[in-house]
């Protein structure tokens, strides 16, 4: 679709304006990821630093969610296990 | 130009409804959409099974997990 771009933003844009701030990342396997955004490719790779990830689960015979948290300070995100960016100032 | 990425080019600027593979739907204004179907969405509300979760004032979607895109 790339022959006419009309429009002048592509949606990895977005991700460019993030840069530096903090982002939202909705990850398989019900993870989210919360951190500073320093790099990314159009694979949707990303570098996160000082970065919060949440994991959600459910035990056995109940259907109350649960989640625990790790933190890293520096992370790589895969890009094919990214579901969704947004700017964490906005969610 | 295909007549399928004609179509969504289109749909810019309009409400749409996103639908992804693991039934997360995502209702908001197409702001703008490539090849691979990444999208960005304004104003976006995220729902599963018609309840809303979240709401994103600008979010990107990436194309893979895209099962349909509607107009609304």
């Amino acid at each position: 679709m790339s022959e006419s771009n009309s429009t002048s933003s592509e949606p990895l844009d977005l991700i460019r304006l993030c840069l530096d701030e903090q982002v939202f990342v909705k990850l398989r396997g019900s993870r989210e990821m919360v951190g500073k955004l320093h790099a990314y490719d159009m694979h949707c790779n990303m570098v996160l630093s000082d970065a919060t990830e949440t994991i959600f689960y459910t035990e056995q015979d109940s259907p109350e969610i649960k989640s625990r948290t790790k933190k890293s300070d520096m992370v790589f995100i895969r890009g094919d296990s990214v579901i969704l960016v947004s700017d964490a100032a906005n969610v | 130009m295909s007549s399928t990425s004609n179509f969504l080019a289109e749909m810019t600027n309009s409400p749409v409804v996103v639908k992804l593979q693991h039934g997360l739907e995502y209702h908001g204004v197409l702001a703008s959409i490539d090849g691979y179907m990444n999208v960005v969405l304004k104003d976006t509300v995220e729902m599963v099974e018609n309840n809303k979760v979240r709401n994103y004032e600008e979010v990107f979607l990436r194309g893979n997990n895209v099962l349909y895109i509607s107009q609304k």
